[in-house]
């Protein structure tokens, strides 16, 4: 047990830095200049080569890597070159705002999914357990930044009850826990939670089946406990691996949020990811990239190790 | 901001602030007044004197905060924005030496900072982007400064109140280019230089422009009172702005970037912003409707095809130009696609600009005499003539690129033209394609090119596609035209140093590119923008840039 | 039988094979969701196909004077777009680039990941370990931002976003089919044909591939939804299919504006995602229960 969680970490550093050498790459593919933010069209060819050679993009690829891998070894991931700010504390200002709507996106799609998960669950087969399980599968079926765009219309535009793009009135650095910049987070929260709450209520109601169907249950039922003893149990039961599904979702959620930031303009990774690849902002892009994907990283191992603690027949390679 | 307080003194210091801004509050009770406005940049362009994001970013974060030596006459909705003096009061070129100007600084004005403005700072502020050993030199900010004024070399302090500017030839466009070199202060980022760590000058130097980004400190109407990257800059009325006409009206405007159109539209209709810059024509009466109100004036800025002129073009017979000029309906254009946001283009200058000239060259919409031109050329319903054009799905300037041309496409039917769009990306077409030129490769064989350009600036109107010098690679003259007159009427232009003959040679280079039907003159801007029916006193000038002085809003 | 169901038959090894998809094909053929989301993507891939010869108005013929016409509108059965032209066309014909941008990527995905899954399966040993170790850098990233990275970079256009989505899968499917494949080289069934003389390659031929397809078939057929709603996200963003092409993604982001004037028109081209995407999801859930023989 403690062999497999040491050594599910010890291979985390190769995948790190392959991770960091996939970053680079796709970044250095990119055809078309990467001065393109600062450098207007019409600046003379002399003046291009000036400053690219200002900004080491005249060395040769390895040599680049090494330099950036070597920085970004030490906490610094260079600067933008639109903005001339340092790129870690871009970064990690947008992740702490995608962060604040993946939670809040989690909240409402772990209980929405737990609920219709268990209800569909245990009424297996009833015209309950189809209400839910549509309403999981559009979850997962629906375009989230179509849906997006519609709620706007409906809740902003037209009734005017909630704000329809921005982080608080006061941006994110202002951002608190109260009804006013919560209205902010509610329309981009609930187009997040759709594809949670539908895979979360999918998992929980196989769950829920599976554990109902044992012999045991029959068994307590039997001898006379209530209904809602067995259904303590099933939530006992299901909720480990809910919540491992959950973890990876947050994951997801993550490194998925650009459609929906874009719809909202919400100051999150993905709306910086945005503006990186169409301002050709090459260290920004890479350092955002970097950063999300090690995000993922480590939280795959987190719910590796907590499953494998939990369970410990479980055995990952 | 966080202030670390860890000593009595500094508490104190803190306290002693905090009671300072409290009786620096306006003390007759009233709400202080706001105004927020939703722009189309993705991100604030820098704040740190020289903005990115082309003009969008010189109307914010520029003329804003900060002043040039000369600036454009922005007070105007029906003349044209003229040069007028800024921070310098008066200026002239050395009689002897034409590479030599001579500058008189205006008197008594300071920073933010409460620093003064003098020669050193104008030379200070030239330095940071051409003085590769000064301290303040910073490359970010090369790029788009020294493409904007191509001749400076350098400057010089005479005395405290005159500087010396060399170009590397004779200029006359020199003050016009000025516009766009803001001056920062020199003492506020020496500050920041000084408190900085780092491992060398050039670290410390990025740190220091860092910082002034966040703090800026410059001589323009409003200072910057508080920044998050990405989502908000927020400006304070300047109350010791110099020109006591232009002191802002509004306590406070606050700038937030929503790129996407519909974002801005829905933030605007749901009270979250007072002012919205270019709203989807398509959303306009629906802004209109809910009392919203819809401000638009022509602007220095063409939405052309340039054509190519290397041999066996079909452009190269001046007959098909001109039928391409007179067979579209540039009002149709307008109604129909544009909801009224245009200006039908019969040149780079329309009538009434210094610029303008006398061209004999009508452009109109007159369809027989197009069908009339082509048939003199060998076309016909049986002969169509095979054109393409690269163009881009959006860009900045483009409108709206793909229906306009789709909309070219169909009009030049009429004429016997067969016209296919080659879609290229934005940034490429622009910063790639339009520098390589009609020869290379990436036109793959197109023999239009269509990016909209800025005409404010001679050399950026006219000079850069006419002057046969101007070829790939140097700058944009994609299609290689070489026409010595042209050629010679850029360089009587460029050698006139007194302003009124000046104008008058670029209105004769220009009427000479009409008459020449140079480019596909199709539409002008109008950079249109949605105001609250709250904001009263703006006026919308004939420029990408705007004072936001005049304008108040009621609660 | 659906189109899908066709390619099941045709994707299985055939003679070993086909006991048990007859079995699976006949269970299906009663569930009656399946049946009607099969029924619903036939007609939208037929009509895809068909749509030069269905009579439908030029999709690139634009009309200024008619744009942003109502559903319903006479000459416009489903109104008209930005440019005038005709929805209905619009959405049939995008039909044929939504799909494909859609389904291609998980094709492919399949062909390659159950590909190297089983040979990595199979091989085990320092093959597996060079396989799943190259799978798992890819694996560490969230599909959305793997997705839009490998676009970003590549450039916008329906090959790149082809290719993009295509090595977002291919990491998936080769871990379920190593998966499957290991479990399966350990059965009895397996050791007694090893044990009777026959090669790796008849082996992974005949036995594994039919007891692994089914598995590896049903999970990527749940890809397809994800794969829909991306490569159309893709386009949404101007990461994928370039203007004047019909396709949904696209249609939706420069329909966006219109949304004040015609709200319902730019809605649509969202509902045939959404329609689209979760009919896959139900066949491919009915797939899972027939496949499940031994419920």
């Amino acid at each position: 047990m403690l062999v497999y969680i040491a050594r599910r970490i010890v291979y985390v550093i190769p995948i790190v830095l392959s991770v960091a050498l996939v970053c680079f790459m796709l970044v250095h593919i990119t055809p078309g200049d990467p001065l393109v933010a600062i450098l207007p069209a019409d600046a003379s060819q002399e003046l291009a080569n000036q400053m690219r050679a200002a900004y080491g993009f005249d060395r040769p690829l390895p040599v680049q890597f090494w330099l950036w891998l070597w920085k970004a070894l030490n906490g610094d991931l260079g600067h933008s070159i639109a903005t001339g700010r340092p790129v870690l504390t871009e970064v990690l200002r947008a992740v702490g705002n995608t962060v604040t709507l993946a939670i809040a996106a989690a909240i409402i799609g772990f209980t929405l999914g737990l609920f219709f998960g268990l209800i569909a669950g245990y009424f297996r087969g009833t015209w309950i357990d189809r209400v839910a399980t549509s309403i999981a599968i559009a979850g997962v079926s629906v375009p989230h930044y179509w849906l997006g765009m519609v709620l706007v219309i409906i809740f902003s535009v037209e009734l005017n009850w909630l704000p329809a793009v921005g982080a608080g009135p006061g941006g994110s650095s202002a951002w608190g826990w109260d009804w006013d910049h919560i209205r902010y987070l509610i329309l981009p929260a609930v187009t997040t939670s759709v594809i949670p709450m539908g895979i979360v209520t999918r998992t929980v109601r196989s769950l829920t089946g599976d554990i109902l169907s044992q012999d045991f249950v029959e068994a307590l039922r039997a001898k006379g406990l209530r209904e809602t003893h067995v259904f303590r149990h099933v939530l006992k039961n299901a909720a480990p691996t809910a919540l491992a599904v959950m973890g990876l979702q947050l994951g997801y959620m993550l490194g998925g949020s650009i459609l929906i930031e874009t719809v909202f303009s919400w100051p999150g990774s993905g709306l910086l990811l945005n503006s990186a690849i169409f301002q050709r902002d090459l260290p920004l892009l890479q350092g955002t990239i970097l950063v999300l994907a090690l995000f993922f990283v480590f939280l795959n191992l987190i719910v590796d190790v907590v499953q494998a603690a939990i369970d410990p027949r479980i055995k990952r390679t | 901001m966080r202030i670390g307080i860890n000593s009595k003194a500094q508490l104190f210091a803190t306290a002693m602030l905090a009671v300072a801004a409290m009786a620096a509050l306006p003390c007759s009770g009233r709400a202080e007044s706001v105004v927020r406005i939703g722009m189309t940049a993705a991100d604030i362009p820098r704040t740190l004197g020289q903005p990115d994001q082309g003009l969008e970013g010189n109307r914010f974060a520029g003329g804003t905060m900060y002043d040039g030596l000369t600036m454009w006459d922005l007070s105007s909705a029906d003349k044209p924005s003229v040069i007028i003096p800024g921070l310098a009061t008066e200026w002239h070129v050395d009689d002897k030496d034409h590479t030599k100007w001579i500058f008189k600084l205006r008197p008594a004005v300071t920073f933010h900072d409460g620093s003064p403005f003098n020669a050193d700072a104008v030379v200070w502020n030239v330095d940071k982007v051409l003085n590769k050993e000064a301290p303040q030199f910073d490359v970010s900010q090369v790029g788009v400064t020294a493409s904007r004024m191509p001749t400076l070399v350098s400057a010089r302090k005479i005395d405290d109140m005159t500087v010396e500017l060399t170009t590397s030839e004779p200029d006359s466009f020199l003050p016009i280019n000025l516009v766009n070199l803001y001056m920062a202060s020199p003492v506020k980022w020496q500050k920041f230089y000084d408190a900085a760590e780092g491992a060398d000058a050039k670290a410390k130097s990025q740190a220091a422009w860092a910082a002034f980004a966040r703090d800026a400190s410059g001589t323009g109407p409003w200072k910057m009172s508080s920044f998050t990257p990405r989502e908000r800059l927020e400006l304070v009325k300047n109350e010791n702005y110099w020109d006591k006409a232009r002191v802002p009206k509004v306590d406070k405007m606050l700038l937030l970037p929503m790129p996407e159109p519909n974002a801005r539209t829905a933030a605007l209709l749901s009270g979250q912003v007072d002012w919205i810059e270019a709203p989807a024509p398509d959303a306009v009466a629906e802004i209109k409707q809910r009392g919203f109100k819809i401000y638009a004036n022509e602007e220095p800025h063409v939405w052309p095809w340039q054509f190519s002129r290397i041999e066996g073009s079909p452009w190269n017979d001046i007959r098909v130009r001109k039928a391409a000029n007179l067979c579209i309906d540039r009002e149709g254009m307008k109604d129909g696609l544009l909801a009224g946001l245009m200006v039908p283009a019969t040149g780079t200058y329309e009538p009434g600009h210094p610029w303008r000239g006398n061209p004999a060259f009508q452009i109109k919409y007159d369809l027989p005499a197009a069908q009339k031109l082509m048939q003199e050329a060998g076309y016909g319903p049986n002969k169509k003539l095979s054109v393409k054009v690269q163009t881009s799905t959006s860009g900045s300037g483009q409108m709206l690129p793909l229906p306009m041309n789709e909309y070219l496409q169909q009009a030049l039917a009429e004429c016997y033209f067969d016209v296919k769009i080659d879609v290229v990306e934005w940034n490429t077409l622009f910063s790639v394609n339009w520098r390589k030129g009609a020869k290379d490769p990436s036109a793959t064989g197109s023999n239009a090119i269509n990016v909209t350009y800025s005409a404010m600036d001679p050399f950026f109107a006219l000079v850069r596609f006419l002057q046969s010098g101007m070829a790939p690679p140097v700058s944009n003259n994609w299609g290689y035209i070489n026409n010595p007159k042209f050629d010679e009427m850029v360089k009587k232009a460029r050698q006139t140093f007194d302003p009124a003959e000046r104008d008058k040679a670029l209105a004769e280079l220009h009427a000479a590119s009409v008459d020449d039907a140079a480019f596909l003159y199709v539409a002008h801007d109008v950079g249109p923008r949605a105001l609250s029916p709250k904001i009263t006193g703006f006026v919308q000038p004939k420029s990408w840039l705007v004072d936001f002085s005049t304008m108040t809003i009621t609660p | 039988m659906s189109a899908i169901t066709d390619a099941a038959l045709q994707a299985a090894p055939a003679d070993k094979a086909r006991g048990y998809w007859t079995t699976v094909g006949r269970r299906i053929s009663r569930d009656k969701v399946s049946m009607a989301c099969a029924v619903i993507l036939a007609l939208i891939f037929l009509s895809a196909v068909l749509a030069p010869w269905l009579g439908l108005a030029d999709p690139y013929q634009g009309s200024m004077i008619h744009r942003l016409r109502h559903i319903a509108t006479p000459g416009y059965p489903l109104g008209s777009d930005e440019l005038g032209r005709d929805m209905l066309a619009r959405l049939v014909y995008g039909g044929r680039l939504s799909l494909i941008i859609g389904i291609l990527p998980v094709i492919l995905g399949f062909l390659i990941g159950t590909s190297l899954g089983l040979i990595a399966g199979y091989a085990g040993g320092k093959v597996n370990t060079a396989i799943m170790r190259t799978v798992d850098v890819f694996y560490a990233f969230p599909s959305v931002l793997l997705a839009i990275a490998i676009s970003g970079a590549l450039g916008a256009g329906i090959v790149n976003s082809i290719v993009s989505l295509t090595i977002v899968f291919v990491p998936q499917i080769t871990r379920v089919a190593e998966s499957v494949t290991t479990g399966v080289r350990n059965m009895d069934f397996v050791e007694a044909a090893r044990a009777s003389g026959a090669g790796p390659f008849t082996i992974m031929r005949v036995h594994m591939l039919g007891n692994v397809l089914g598995p590896i078939f049903v999970y990527a057929t749940g890809l397809i939804s994800v794969s829909m709603i991306l490569a159309a996200g893709l386009s949404f963003l101007g990461l994928g299919t370039k203007p004047p092409e019909p396709e949904w993604g696209l249609m939706l982001n420069t329909l966006r504006t219109a949304i004040y004037v015609n709200p319902w028109v730019a809605a649509l081209p969202g509902v045939m995602i959404f329609a689209v995407s979760i009919c896959f999801n139900l066949l491919s859930d009915g797939m899972r229960g027939a496949m499940d023989i031994r419920n």
